[in-house]
């Protein structure tokens, strides 16, 4: 330990005196306090994100309204909103809090050890991170406005400024999702590096708590897909800036090599965010159903077939793009395929609760929501996938619910159960379950209004950026608005009700109880430590005798068996 | 460190391999038979890379996962071009064709039925 540092309570032996604000807060290398940066902008990131879905979906209910807080929705901010909500939540919540924050905070943490291998990279990696995020904020305000051309950014839209109308915008847009692929890429090697090498003593491959191995893999994935796709943003800004034409059919480019570029990236991406919400899943059923996870290795193994399949599928993207037909069959046969270790997964997680003595504390809560909604998220992949039924159904609204119904468990329940759960030990102090409880359902139930009527108008053909649905016949029977009044609606209260969380957060940061080190009773390594732990971790740092979820051994007086204890 | 040292490859011996080779590269094209120039681009290019990964970036020295985690990229490079080679390769397909890319045939005096396969 050649740092300093002290975290914010500790008196411990760790502490070497005073450090400023700055460098304990803003600068530190101490891999909680990156986490909890990663984490506090996530959070930030995804007020605008809301704000930004909020403005738009007022606009799609009641055409031409004034929208309260915002304004009028011009036709051109409309684009910029619906773009600029769809990259913040996967590239600047999703990524951050699940991947950066949790990887963060909890790998060193629960492979034993007292800080990153690269303490100085992770810090620039936060740093970058931050940046990113500041540049797509200014895009917002340049002359033009933010970009508009969809998350995807499909050329000749984003290439072409006479097209996209937004020449700053669009271009620091790429600059700020180029910055953003190199903090991950940064912050990925670390994940790797300390999953590796930093493990303590008697801690096996399978003694290695399901959310590190699930946070590795999703980093591996995404060093090997992000490549192409940091390539293919450096040809795009080159077309949009200095007239190059990778991307100009008519001067001898291909529009669809940037869809093969993105997919090839977007794809394996929603496993990226996918893997570490699963496994955060894992951890938390096994605590709260006492049981130890059904079939470790199956899962593992299905998460290393996800990995490898998932970038065998990208063209189901492209289905209707003017792909060739026959690779469309291919591409229909992986992605069937691809469900298949998916499931496998779901029904181990089943499987862990079948028989288990399950409480439903407010953590439990999110993780079962997680796999019921998950699934309807992956089964109506399934449909999508079958390249005949996604001749109708691409670009509608379906396809939107169908990765609402993916994202939104990932991202937004995933992080509600993954900080419910290890709140207690990032601050020492519980959170309250009421307001937990409160909040949970007014979160998932309005989750599901907004998202089943959606999947109704898809599938009766309302089409996806389309501004005001008033101007086509097809589109605007009075059922149909109904329907977009009643998501709109459950958005309001969804978003209303998210203000619980964020009360509950301060407030138990003041007023919560104790937490002490191991609230709830779980097996892992980081319960053993102080709440908050010191920088560094542990005064001694923990040797490791058996499996993470040795939970309800038959024959033990206690129903755990933490990972350090020798017997 | 300093045993590391000594066993450092020749760097001398493989930059002249290096340019030995750009010299059958270019010579290759000079001979105008379009499967030769083919080979000696791609094939010498191929061999370049090898050196240079394999000396100048010292893989063959790291541990054993390094070699397999370039080659696991390489094995995603050809997936990726075999997943988008057959749209991205050809002047026209299923409702679209792209302008250029047939004057360009035209002016090589390629087909466009060759161009297409
Ligand atoms: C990990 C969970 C998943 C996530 C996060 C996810 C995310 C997405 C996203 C964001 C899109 C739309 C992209 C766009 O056009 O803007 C999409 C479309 C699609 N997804 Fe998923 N997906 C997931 C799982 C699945 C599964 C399991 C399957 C199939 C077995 C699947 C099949 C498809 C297909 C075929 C499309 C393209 C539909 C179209 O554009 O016509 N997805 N998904
Ligand atoms: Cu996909």
């Amino acid at each position: 330990m050649a740092e300093t540092l002290t975290a914010a309570s500790s008196h411990g032996e760790h502490a070497h005196g005073e450090m400023s604000f700055w460098s304990k807060y803003v600068f530190s290398t101490d891999h909680k306090v990156v986490g909890l940066q990663y984490m506090f902008t996530g959070i930030f990131m995804g007020l605008i994100g809301g704000f930004m879905a909020y403005a738009f979906r007022m606009q799609l209910a009641f055409p031409g309204v004034e929208v309260p807080g915002y304004g009028l929705v011009s036709p051109v901010d409309y684009n910029a909103l619906v773009t600029n909500h769809g990259t913040i939540m996967i590239f600047w919540v999703a990524m951050p809090v699940l991947v950066a924050a949790f990887g963060n905070y909890l790998i060193p943490l629960m492979v034993g050890a007292d800080d990153m291998v690269f303490p100085r990279l992770n810090r620039l990696s936060y740093q970058v991170f931050l940046l990113s995020a500041i540049v797509l904020i200014c895009s917002f305000f340049v002359e033009g406005g933010g970009f508009g051309g969809a998350w995807t950014a499909y050329p000749p839209l984003s290439a072409q400024s006479q097209y996209n109308l937004t020449p700053l915008g669009s271009s620091l847009w790429l600059v700020a999702v180029g910055l953003e692929f190199v903090a991950f890429l940064i912050g990925g090697i670390n994940f790797i590096t300390t999953a590796m090498n930093s493990r303590a003593p008697g801690m096996k491959a399978y003694d290695i708590p399901m959310i590190v191995w699930m946070i590795v893999v999703a980093s591996i994935m995404f060093m090997a897909s992000v490549g192409p796709l940091l390539a293919g943003a450096v040809m795009l800004f080159m077309d949009q800036n200095i007239g190059t034409a990778f991307f100009d059919p008519d001067r001898g480019g291909d529009p669809i090599l940037w869809q093969h570029l993105f997919w090839f990236f977007g794809h394996p991406e929603v496993y990226v965010v996918l893997l570490p919400a699963t496994g955060l899943v894992a951890d938390i059923i096994t605590v709260f159903s006492r049981k130890k996870l059904f079939a470790y290795r199956t899962v593992l193994y299905t998460v290393f077939a996800t990995g490898v399949l998932s970038f065998t599928v990208w063209a189901h993207h492209q289905f209707v793009a003017g792909i060739d037909p026959r690779m469309a069959h291919v591409f229909t046969v992986t992605t069937l395929l691809i469900s298949i270790p998916i499931a496998e997964m779901m029904f181990v997680y089943i499987a862990t609760l079948y028989g288990g003595s399950i409480t439903l504390t407010t953590p439990m809560l999110w993780a079962l929501a997680f796999i019921a909604e998950f699934l309807i998220g992956g089964v109506t992949g399934v449909f999508l996938g079958a390249s005949g039924a996604d001749i109708y159904f691409h670009d509608t609204y379906f396809v939107l619910a169908h990765f609402h119904y993916t994202f939104f468990p990932i991202a937004i329940i995933g992080f509600y159960a993954g900080i419910s759960f290890w709140f207690p030990k990032m601050f020492g102090k519980m959170m309250n379950e009421t307001l937990g409880k409160i909040h949970f359902w007014g979160t998932v139930i309005p989750f599901n209004l907004i998202f089943i009527p959606l999947f109704v108008l898809g599938a009766s053909g309302q089409h996806r950026r389309i501004y005001d649905f008033s101007h086509f016949p097809n589109l605007s029977a009075p059922w149909q608005q109904d329907l977009r009044i009643l998501a709109t609606s459950a958005l309001l209260v969804m978003l209303a009700f998210q203000s619980v969380f964020l009360v509950n957060f301060v407030w138990s940061l003041w007023k919560g109880r104790k937490a002490g080190k191991n609230p709830w009773k779980s097996n892992t390594l980081e319960w053993t430590a102080e709440s908050p732990p010191p920088h560094g971790n542990w005064s001694e740092l923990p040797t490791v005798y058996r499996g993470p979820y040795e939970y309800g051994v038959p024959g033990r007086d206690s129903d755990y068996w933490p990972q350090n204890e020798p017997n | 460190m300093s045993e590391e040292h000594m066993h450092h490859p020749n760097y001398l011996k493989i930059w002249a391999m290096l340019v030995g080779l750009l010299v059958v590269s270019v010579a290759g094209a000079m001979v105008g038979i379009r499967v030769v120039t083919l080979i000696t681009a791609f094939g010498v290019a191929c061999v370049q890379a090898y050196l240079v990964a394999k000396n100048c970036m010292h893989i063959g020295a790291a541990r054993r996962f390094v070699p397999y985690l370039v080659a696991t990229a390489l094995v995603l490079m050809l997936l990726f071009f075999s997943g988008a080679a057959p749209d991205v390769m050809k002047p026209a397909g299923v409702n679209w064709v792209k302008p250029a890319w047939q004057e360009a045939a035209v002016e090589h005096d390629v087909s466009l039925h060759e161009a297409r396969h």
